[in-house]
């Protein structure tokens, strides 16, 4: 399986492999964050080819990520370049302006995608969030705004999450992205803030797919793994049991603290 | 010379005598900065000699120390009022004076502390009612906020007598606070919620509404001034038409009681809601004005402690109004605080903050309009009608959450955007979120200047994107 032509395809192109350096490129922030706890040579390497932006074939070198690596490495790293791109930016407007850029990365979503189901709920502006499960059990994720900032959000999110696999959609805490926020100062929930609700409704329906997709394989769990486990347990604990409500009342319907980086 | 400066030490000891010489007087007590924690600013309330020169705005900014910051680099511009307005130096000292010297629970206890606590609770009283001109204090419910004083109204007034059939008349321009409530008890009810629509100057339609008004109508629930169309009902008007068929009429006097002269027994009007937060006064308190027969019929909303006046262990006997409607231990010290608001306020005087306002919140419409593709909702000001100190508005081809980010990440212009609960009458407008600009007597033309150069610069921004 080669991803890499999935992630031409479907992903924005991240910062690092566009014609625009970032800001302070003697001081590359990539260098700077923590490594998960444990680090596979594998994912040191690809740390490393990442950084090679003279390279066309650079998005080849994401075929690393094709190696069995522990789960959420590649989404989680994804996830730091992200956010230390956005704490390098110590000017709230060049937030704004990076965000402007990425929303004009943004994949188009069809007219038909956008729909009152495709809604994420709790924003004050408008977002629409289309979801599917790929042949390989990835998640695919389109989206799109009326608000431009909005737009960049989403073209963020789907950046880190675009064929990821389900868990490690799950795996990523709205903390984690609480260094991104812009014009909005807070850390908590509210309806302004467009990262985490996009996010939630990101988690929220991939359990759906998920769960309709253990259904539709008669039940049977998913190759075994002890994340997997966990995964599945969720789906038949508290999700299972909101999804019969009639009334969502509440958007915190996932826990957000679920680490699958553990 | 007003007050006297007085170091901390002898101050504490003076304090509780001070209370009894008068809540004004009190408050009025000038602090050396040195060892003041809030604020060192004296109650300007008592206007200057040489006021004529220099605007109202000017005058009163340094009682809101909250208005002298930067953010994000610049000097802020708060204009989101209409959400929540700052607080002077007096109130925010007479809620620290409350805990600090006479914290006390109110209506149980006989010590000392309990009957002065007690005494300035229900002074506080006083002074809403005769703001609003009550006839009578006992017709002050004190609740949470607005909001709570609505629900108040349709769960203890509504159920009782709303029946299967019965009408309720809103706008369709209300705020939620003013349209759930009544959904949901119309729900338990049967009753039927009739909404007024907008006439082409985007104001409730108030012949619509005259028609709407029949025998089966039981409740008007309208707004006093729009939050978002900066239009003012005429009340008075809609209260004769109500009474006519019997009808009751509730108004949500939030944006209307913090700018202007509110005359309950001029309007007529038997249930009148507001929040102290919009009117100088802390979070955490607001009230009811209901006419005395009315509250005595009413059924308590919330029961517990204070609103009993025996209780045994199968039936409970319940207090007269106001009492009946208060539960619980209340928000003691942000009533005083409301009261020291009211105070405020009445120094200055509402005719004037007024006038200024209508002033003010001409310059603004007048500077908004005159930028291109900017669409102001609500009636356009003339001879005839006063707009509000606010304008809700709309940019072609920019969000107003991405206009109101960009505003305060670069100028420091606090504007709000969204539907400022008020999603039925966006949906009318045909748009999903609108940003709003409010003022309040601590505004200036400065500010009006500062936001709408801030505007033009974050449209070429967003343009220069395009």
């Amino acid at each position: 399986m080669n991803t890499s032509s999935s992630f031409k395809v479907f992903a924005s192109p991240p910062l690092i492999f566009s014609s625009r350096p970032p800001k302070n490129a003697s001081q590359n922030p990539r260098f700077s964050f923590k490594l998960p706890r444990f680090c596979p040579k594998t994912i040191r390497c690809m740390r490393d080819s990442l950084n090679l932006r003279s390279s066309p074939n650079a998005p080849s070198a994401l075929s690393f990520a094709t190696v069995e690596a522990p789960l959420g490495t590649e989404t989680s790293d994804k996830l730091r370049i992200l956010v230390s791109e956005f704490r390098s930016l110590t000017e709230p407007i060049d937030r704004v302006k990076r965000l402007l850029n990425y929303a004009a990365d943004l994949a188009p979503l069809d007219d038909t995608a956008r729909v009152s189901a495709n809604r994420v709920t709790g924003c004050t502006t408008q977002v629409w969030l289309e979801i599917k499960m790929d042949e390989f059990g990835r998640m695919r994720f389109k989206a799109d705004s009326d608000s431009e900032i909005s737009k960049g959000f989403c073209s963020c999110l789907i950046w880190i999450l675009d064929g990821a696999k389900p868990e490690e959609v799950m795996g990523v805490r709205s903390e984690d992205l609480s260094e991104m926020n812009v014009g909005v100062h807070g850390k908590e929930q509210s309806r302004v803030n467009t990262w985490q609700n996009v996010l939630m409704s990101m988690q929220k329906r991939t359990m759906t797919l998920v769960d309709a997709d253990v259904a539709h394989r008669g039940g049977e769990r998913p190759p075994h793994h002890h994340k997997h486990d966990l995964l599945f347990k969720y789906v038949n604990g508290s999700y299972m049991e909101s999804s019969k409500v009639h009334h969502d009342y509440s958007i915190s319907l996932l826990p957000l603290y679920y680490d699958f980086t553990i | 010379m007003e007050g006297v400066a007085m170091k901390l030490p002898s101050f504490k000891s003076l304090a509780p005598n001070a209370i009894s010489i008068g809540h004004r007087s009190f408050s009025r007590v000038r602090r050396s900065s040195s060892l003041s924690v809030y604020s060192a600013a004296s109650s300007s309330a008592t206007v200057a000699t040489n006021s004529e020169s220099v605007s109202l705005g000017h005058r009163v900014r340094k009682d809101f120390r909250i208005l002298h910051q930067e953010v994000n680099g610049s000097k802020l511009v708060y204009l989101d009022s209409a959400a929540t307005s700052q607080k002077p130096a007096v109130v925010l000292d007479a809620l620290q004076n409350y805990y600090e010297f006479y914290n006390s629970n109110v209506h149980r206890g006989i010590h000392y502390l309990s009957a002065k606590a007690t005494d300035e609770f229900e002074l506080a009283r006083k002074k809403v009612a005769r703001f609003i001109n009550a006839s009578d204090s006992k017709e002050i419910v004190f609740t949470r906020n607005a909001t709570e004083a609505i629900n108040l109204v349709a769960y203890s007034w509504g159920l009782l007598n709303l029946k299967p059939g019965d009408e309720v008349i809103l706008t369709v321009a209300e705020h939620h606070s003013c349209i759930v409530p009544w959904q949901l008890v119309s729900e338990k009810t049967g009753a039927v919620l009739k909404y007024v629509m907008l006439n082409e100057d985007e104001v409730p339609d108030i012949d619509k509404l005259r028609e709407m008004i029949s025998p089966k109508t039981k409740l008007v629930a309208v707004h006093h001034v729009s939050n978002v169309l900066a239009s003012c009902l005429p009340i008075e008007e809609i209260v004769v038409c109500a009474h006519n068929v019997g009808a009751k009429v509730l108004v949500d006097a939030c944006q209307s009681v913090p700018h202007m002269v509110v005359d309950v027994q001029k309007l007529n009007a038997d249930f009148l809601v507001a929040s102290s937060h919009k009117m100088c006064g802390p979070t955490g308190i607001g009230f009811l004005y209901g006419r005395s027969d009315l509250l005595q019929s009413m059924p308590p909303f919330l029961g517990g402690g204070d609103m009993i006046s025996d209780v045994f262990l199968d039936h409970s006997t319940y207090a007269e109004p106001p009492s009946r409607f208060e539960a619980g231990t209340p928000a003691i010290g942000e009533a005083i605080a409301l009261g020291a608001a009211i105070d405020y306020l009445s120094e200055i005087g509402m005719p004037k903050i007024h006038e200024y306002e209508v002033e003010l919140g001409k310059y603004l419409y007048g500077k908004l309009s005159a930028l291109p593709d900017v669409r102001i909702y609500g009636p356009r000001p003339s001879e005839s009608v006063h707009r509000g100190a606010l304008c809700s508005f709309n940019v072609e081809g920019l969000h107003p959450t991405d206009l109101a980010t960009f505003l305060d990440q670069q100028h420091g212009v606090a504007i709000r955007s969204g539907h400022h609960c008020a999603q039925p009458l966006h949906r009318y407008l045909g748009v999903n979120a609108s940003a709003r600009a409010s003022l309040y007597f601590y505004n200036t033309k400065e500010d009006v200047d500062s936001f709408v150069v801030a505007l033009a610069d974050t449209v070429s921004f967003f343009n220069s994107f395009k």
